[in-house]
């Protein structure tokens, strides 16, 4: 079973597809798509997909990149790249467009994979699994993969339980008893609810393993279709009729109660991630060490706290149900339900309460910052206040509908 | 009268493609390499096009795939003297595949199919 089950692996390609310009998180994706968004203070929201290859033991992957794709580059080449072997036929890689097939961007996730065929030509796999970037899940892919060649399907959708008030969100899947995949219905009024469950529906999860030729023959007759070249609009509802299409039921590898699986799509989305991080009772766990999540490691010093003068009016440094990364300080500062990244530096007096602070972000003394996701390297001056004057905010920041203030990189403040 | 682009470097095979077609009532046109092809393809808005995979310069098979980026419509019958370029995932947009053969019938039968299917859609 273990051997079966490494040939399966090994003929296995993974393509991660992570060219979203993710315009709903903007202005955090102002200078960086959506994949290499910050999230859980050391992490990049990318990390979670890549996580799970690495965990499912998928060690050949393509990551299909876009849109300012720099520091996504970087962070995979870095952080990622030194894990895979390559004398052991193990690889991950950045694959800008290559403007092979003609010269402009990539239409939709189906056209990013049919641009790249010749990847697939050269490496040949039995499978390649389709994978969205944007995603922050546990999920073992090899028993996804396993499933799928014992159901001699030529392609498994990942589908996840959601309440059917949530349909008209998502990518909704009808199946039939057997898991064979009926319809594909994209954000539906109507949807079709799970046999026997009307309450609930299936979401497809962007996660797919095809049969190679399969794909290439699906892709290459949709390139020359109208179409929005989409895997949940055109090339999936194309292969229905085959009634060689499953749903596979999302297993979630976080194991709690209810399964995880979040697109943090925007701003809100975004911020309710990072704030659950801090509960005493994540629902997502990044602690759980069967189930690693990796990220580009830096070399910093500890955080650290200074100034216990607890007396009135002294400077205390205190951090309360948050997250602290590497070489972050709170030097007299006070800091509650917060993400706090690398490097972090609270100053004397000043307060922050339920707040992502990105790497180098920097809180002067006495400043005030509330409810506020504040992108890297900028600095609060002193005395500054954030979170406090809606009307205010909304004057010098973007605000969102949740009432989250949000500070782009490279803001002046001083 | 349905026009014909030949994209074919050897000179013997675009005469002779060009005699057969053109009894068979289709304009012909011919270019002798990729590059020149994919500019008539511009000029002479062909209503098919047959052509050979190992050209000198640009490759039929890339090609291919940026005609058909442009003109996704327009269908290919690609004619190679090899039959291992079937299996390259390349060649799969291609409506029609033929190894070429001291006979052309079966290349000028799936041209007239073509033709005729892309009259009747």
């Amino acid at each position: 079973m273990v051997d079966r089950r490494r040939t399966l692996l090994g003929d296995t390609l993974a393509i991660v597809m992570a060219g979203g310009q993710g315009e709903r998180l903007y202005p955090l994706t102002r200078d960086r798509g959506k994949p290499a968004v910050p999230f859980g203070g050391i992490y990049r929201v990318i990390d979670f997909t890549l996580s799970n290859c690495l965990n499912s033991g998928l060690r050949k992957i393509y990551v299909l990149t876009q849109y300012k794709s720099g520091s996504l580059e970087r962070h995979v080449r870095i952080g990622w790249g030194p894990l895979f072997n390559h004398e052991l036929d193990e690889w991950i890689q950045c694959v800008p467009p290559q403007l092979r097939v003609g010269e402009r961007w990539y239409l939709g996730t189906a056209d990013a994979v049919y641009q790249n065929v010749y990847l697939l030509e050269r490496e040949r796999p039995r499978y390649v699994v389709v994978l969205s970037g944007d995603h922050i899940y546990k999920m073992d892919y090899a028993r996804l993969i396993a499933r799928h060649e014992a159901n001699d399907a030529i392609v498994t959708v990942a589908a996840v339980e959601v309440p059917i008030a949530e349909a008209s969100a998502v990518g909704v899947i009808a199946v039939d008893e057997e898991s064979r995949i009926t319809a594909f219905q994209e954000k539906p009024k109507d949807p079709i609810p799970l046999p026997g469950r009307p309450g609930t529906v299936l979401a497809n999860m962007g996660v797919y393993v095809f049969d190679t030729e399969t794909l290439v023959r699906a892709l290459a007759v949709d390139a020359r279709r109208e179409s929005r070249h989409d895997f949940g609009y055109n090339i999936l509802p194309a292969l229905v009729d085959t009634k060689k299409v499953f749903a596979y039921s999302f297993i979630d590898e976080n194991k709690k109660e209810t399964a995880y699986w979040r697109d943090v799509g925007t701003l809100d989305s975004y911020y309710d991630a990072s704030m659950d991080l801090v509960a005493v009772e994540p629902v997502f766990n990044l602690y759980d060490k069967n189930w690693p999540i990796r990220t580009m490691a830096q070399q910093l010093p500890p955080a650290k706290t200074v100034f216990a003068q607890e007396e009135p009016g002294g400077r205390l440094g205190i951090v309360l149900d948050s997250l602290v990364s590497g070489g972050a300080i709170v030097s007299g500062g006070r800091v509650e339900r917060c993400v706090l990244g690398p490097e972090v530096r609270v100053n004397s007096y000043a307060k922050v309460v339920d707040s992502v602070l990105m790497d180098n972000v920097d809180i002067g003394r006495h400043a005030r910052v509330t409810k506020a996701i504040i992108d890297k390297g900028v600095r609060i001056p002193a005395s500054f206040v954030v979170g406090e004057d809606p009307e205010e905010d909304k004057r010098r920041f973007t605000v969102t509908p949740g009432g989250v203030v949000v500070i782009p990189r490279g803001t002046q403040l001083d | 009268m349905p026009k014909i682009l030949i994209i074919e470097d050897e000179k013997n095979l675009r005469i002779l493609y060009q005699q057969d077609f053109e009894r068979d009532g289709f304009e012909v046109v011919t270019a002798a390499t990729a590059a020149e092809g994919l500019a008539m393809v511009q000029d002479e808005a062909p209503d098919l096009v047959v052509m050979d995979i190992r050209l000198p310069g640009m490759d039929g098979l890339e090609a291919m795939s940026r005609l058909l980026d442009k003109n996704p419509k327009i269908p290919v019958v690609l004619n190679s003297a090899y039959s291992s370029y079937k299996d390259s995932f390349m060649s799969w947009s291609a409506d029609a595949y033929v190894v070429k053969s001291a006979d052309t019938g079966e290349l000028r039968a799936r041209v007239r199919e073509l033709i005729a299917s892309r009259a009747d859609s």
